[in-house]
C-alpha cells in the first residue's frame, strides 16, 4: 500500500487533505498552506501507521479507522451528551458529566481512542469490522449482564452517532472523489454499516466469535460444565429411586412373612375377640340394649 | 489492603459529619492544603466528587492526582477509605 510510504510533503494537497479527513483529523479552518497540512499528517496519520498497517486492504482499513476515529474527532470538542455516547460507544457508562468531571472523561476517550489505535496495530483490523475491538467486546457483555436498561440506552446513543456523522457528509464526499475505488458509501449507508459493528445486530458475531476458536480441551470443559448441572439433578433423582426401592424392598421382605396378613388376621382377631368380649359384656350387663339389636 | 492505617480506621469507624479534608487517609497536610486551595475543604466534598465518578476507582485516582497530586498509594489510600466508609454509611 504505496499511501503510507509516501513522504506526505509528496503528496498532493488534496491528498492530505482526504487523508486527514480519513483519519478525522479536523481540517484546518478555510485553505490553508500545504505545510500546515503535512504537519497534521505527520502529526495524525504517519504516527499511526509507523507501527503498521501492513495488509493489502489498506483502504478499506483506513476507511474503517477513518469511521472509527471519526466519532470523536477530538474530545474537548464535544458537547456532554456526545462525550458521554462516545464513551458509551467504548463500552464505559460514564456518570454524570459536570465540569468537575468533564476533564477526566475526556481523558479517558483519548486513552481509550489509544488503545483502540494499538489494537489496530495488533493486526486487528478484522476485529474492528466485527467487534470493534476485544475492550468493546468485554464490556459489551458486561452491559448485558447488567440491567436492561443500560442496553435500552445503547440505541438512542447511536442514533446520536448517526445525526453526528450526517453532519459530516462533505468532509466523506471529498474523501469519495479521490478514493473511487472505494466505492464509498452515502453517509446513511454509513450509519447503518457502522450500527451493526457495535450495535444489537453486532452483538451475535461478538458472541460467535469467542465460540469458534475454542480448543478441544475448551470444549471438553463446556461439555462437562454442561453436564454438571444435570449431575446433581441424576444424583437427587438416584437417590428418591433408590430409598424408593429400598422402601418396596423392604416391603416386599415383610410382606414374604405376611406382615400385612399377619396384622389384619391379628386385628381382626384382636378386634373379633374384643367384639366378642364387649359382646357377653353387654349381654350380661344391658340385656335390654342387646335385645334392641 | 491487608492493614489500614489509623486515620482510615478512624474514618470508616463513623459518619464523617463535618471532618476535614484532612481526616481522609491518605491526605496529609500537603494534599489537604491543596485540597482546600480547590474548594475542597471538607471531607464530604471529595465524597462528593468521589460519588459523581460513580465510585469509580480510576477516575477518582486520575482526580485525586490532577487536583492536588497525590501519588499511587495516597490515591489508594483515600478511595479505600471513602469506599469503605460508603459500603459502611451510605
Amino acid at each position: 500500500m504505496p499511501l503510507f510510504v509516501e513522504d506526505p510533503a509528496h503528496l498532493s494537497k488534496s491528498r492530505l487533505k482526504s487523508d486527514l479527513v480519513a483519519h478525522s483529523v479536523a481540517l484546518p479552518p478555510g485553505e490553508s498552506k500545504k505545510q500546515l497540512y503535512v504537519e497534521l499528517h505527520l502529526k495524525h496519520i504517519d504516527r499511526k501507521t509507523c507501527a503498521g498497517f501492513s495488509s493489502d486492504e489498506d483502504d478499506q482499513e483506513t476507511q474503517d479507522a477513518a469511521e472509527e476515529n471519526r466519532e470523536v474527532p477530538d474530545p474537548s470538542g464535544l458537547t456532554d451528551e456526545d462525550l458521554k455516547a462516545a464513551l458509551l460507544r467504548h463500552g464505559v457508562k460514564a456518570g454524570p458529566i459536570v465540569a468537575s468531571t468533564r476533564a477526566l472523561y475526556e481523558r479517558k476517550l483519548k486513552k481509550l481512542l489509544q488503545s483502540d489505535g494499538h489494537g489496530q496495530l495488533n493486526g486487528a483490523e478484522k476485529g474492528v469490522l466485527y467487534s470493534d475491538s476485544e475492550e468493546e467486546e468485554e464490556t459489551g457483555e458486561e452491559d448485558d449482564a447488567e440491567s436492561d436498561s443500560e442496553g435500552e440506552k445503547q440505541p438512542v446513543e447511536q442514533s446520536d452517532q448517526a445525526q453526528q456523522e450526517s453532519s459530516q457528509e462533505p468532509d466523506k464526499d471529498a474523501f469519495k472523489d479521490l478514493f473511487p475505488d472505494i466505492k464509498a458509501t452515502p453517509t446513511g449507508i454509513y450509519a447503518s454499516r457502522r450500527r451493526p459493528i457495535k450495535g444489537a445486530a453486532g452483538r451475535p458475531v461478538q458472541y460467535a466469535y469467542p465460540d469458534t476458536p475454542a480448543s478441544p480441551m475448551t470444549l471438553e470443559r463446556r461439555e462437562v460444565e454442561r453436564r454438571l448441572v444435570p449431575i446433581h439433578v441424576q444424583l437427587l433423582v438416584f437417590l428418591i429411586l433408590a430409598c424408593l426401592l429400598y422402601f418396596i424392598y423392604v416391603c416386599v421382605e415383610d410382606g414374604t412373612l405376611n406382615p400385612f396378613v399377619a396384622l389384619l388376621d391379628s386385628l381382626h382377631q384382636g378386634s373379633g375377640s374384643e367384639d366378642g368380649l364387649l359382646l357377653q359384656a353387654k349381654t350380661q350387663d344391658t340385656p335390654a340394649l342387646y335385645g334392641q339389636e | 489492603m491487608s492493614s489500614t492505617s489509623q486515620k482510615h480506621k478512624d474514618f470508616v469507624a463513623e459518619p464523617m459529619g463535618e471532618k476535614s479534608v484532612m481526616t481522609l487517609a491518605g491526605i496529609g497536610e500537603v494534599l489537604g492544603k491543596r485540597l482546600e486551595e480547590k474548594g475542597f475543604d471538607k471531607a464530604y466534598v471529595v465524597l462528593g466528587q468521589f460519588l459523581v465518578l460513580k465510585k469509580d476507582e480510576e477516575l477518582f485516582r486520575d482526580w485525586l492526582k490532577d487536583t492536588c497530586g497525590a501519588n499511587v498509594k495516597q490515591q489508594g489510600d483515600c478511595y479505600g477509605c471513602l469506599k469503605e466508609w460508603c459500603d459502611a454509611f451510605l
